[in-house]
């Protein structure tokens, strides 16, 4: 009996220790527990609680902005090596604008120094044109001078006078002449006839009256000095000779310019 | 629901106000901030995995922050700070994706 026992009675125990052996729970799983904790707080708690989970999330989103905000104005939060790039790369780029600078500076200068001499090319070209028309009578002209008046009486005066008369007052400094209506220029010249004087193909009226424009003093000496163009024009040819300072003549007879057939400019 | 109304509050606030914070905080700033993250996310996900406790959260919240700050203060004491920084940043972010691909499977499995 117990040998027909015990058989049955091992069999049943084998059977348990392989129910235990045969476990597939290792344990190294985690086991989701079934059901949550409850808590069992009060109700001041649980407000307590998610005013403090609200405030934390607050701060969060509060820290979050700041910092957004802060990194786009700053370079405080770059790294060592950020930092020495981006120096490395202004620098670069300060060097490089310095020399675009440099090379800008001595463009404008070159400009500016042609401009320069542009403007006095102009200038010398303007003083050139005045002092040009004025000596070939293209523009009228004003200025301390003196106003000769010659009256004929018996004799003529002939045209070798007139002449002389016309070189003391050039040799005087005389710039600007006029006799009655004819400026006088480089190719002026005089005609004896019965008449009287021609000049430049008009015929002069008396009293026959200059005018020159230089320096007063001078041009008077010029005239009247003994033995000089006056004196032999009131002995010899008994004409009235007067001469007058002024402090302002004006010449307002103007030539046409000359078109030159021949000469031609050196370039 | 507090969670998203307090990071509302939180955002306009700091969009209203402005603030510039104090050149000694500025290096722990976005780590704090960061640590912050990874707390929220894990709230998140205990909260889609029903175990969700607001206290474990304050606690978990406030010790990240303060272990985070401590870290790279602690760097910074040492001459390590960068490196520290990058590390915590590291370990934040694989927590953070892991968290998220968790919070991920509990939506997309339904």
């Amino acid at each position: 009996m117990a040998s027909g026992k015990s058989p049955l009675h091992s069999l049943r125990r084998q059977n348990t220790k392989d129910q235990v052996n045969d476990n597939t729970m290792t344990g190294s799983f985690p086991v989701v527990r079934k059901k949550p904790l409850k808590s069992h707080h009060s109700m001041g708690a649980k407000l307590l609680t998610s005013c403090m989970v609200a405030l934390l999330c607050a701060m969060l989103g509060f820290g979050y902005v700041t910092q957004q905000r802060n990194m786009q104005s700053s370079y405080a939060s770059l790294s060592e090596t950020e930092l020495v790039r981006l120096l490395d790369e202004t620098n670069t780029q300060v060097s490089q604008l310095e020399s675009q600078k440099l090379k800008l500076e001595s463009q404008l200068q070159s400009i500016q120094s042609a401009a320069d001499k542009q403007k006095e090319v102009e200038r010398i070209a303007k003083e050139n044109e005045v002092t040009s028309g004025i000596l070939s009578g293209r523009l009228p002209a004003q200025g301390e001078g003196v106003e000769i008046t010659i009256t004929q009486n018996s004799e003529h005066v002939d045209s070798s006078t007139m002449f002389n008369l016309l070189e003391e007052l050039r040799n005087a400094g005389a710039e600007v002449i006029q006799i009655d209506n004819v400026r006088v220029v480089t190719s002026t010249s005089f005609v004896d006839t019965d008449n009287g004087l021609i000049c430049d193909g008009e015929t002069l009226s008396q009293p026959y009256q200059i005018l020159a424009i230089g320096d007063s003093n001078a041009l008077q000496n010029a005239v009247e000095i003994a033995g000089g163009v006056g004196a032999r024009l009131r002995a010899q040819l008994k004409a009235g000779v007067d001469v007058e300072q002024k402090d302002m003549v004006k010449i307002t007879k103007v030539r046409p310019t000359r078109e030159y057939k021949y000469a031609k400019t050196v370039e | 629901m507090a969670a998203i109304l307090g990071l509302i509050i939180g955002v306009v606030v700091g969009i209203f106000l402005k603030p510039t914070i104090p050149v000694e905080l500025q290096p722990y700033l976005p780590i704090m901030v960061v640590a912050a993250l990874d707390a929220l996310l894990g709230a998140a996900r205990s909260y889609f995995e029903r175990n969700f406790n607001d206290r474990v959260f304050v606690i978990s919240f406030i010790t990240n922050v303060l272990i985070a700050t401590l870290l790279v203060f602690l760097g910074n004491q040492l001459g390590v700070g960068s490196q520290l920084t990058t590390a915590v940043i590291v370990v934040l972010g694989i927590r953070i994706f892991s968290n998220a691909s968790a919070i991920r499977r509990f939506i997309f499995r339904g």
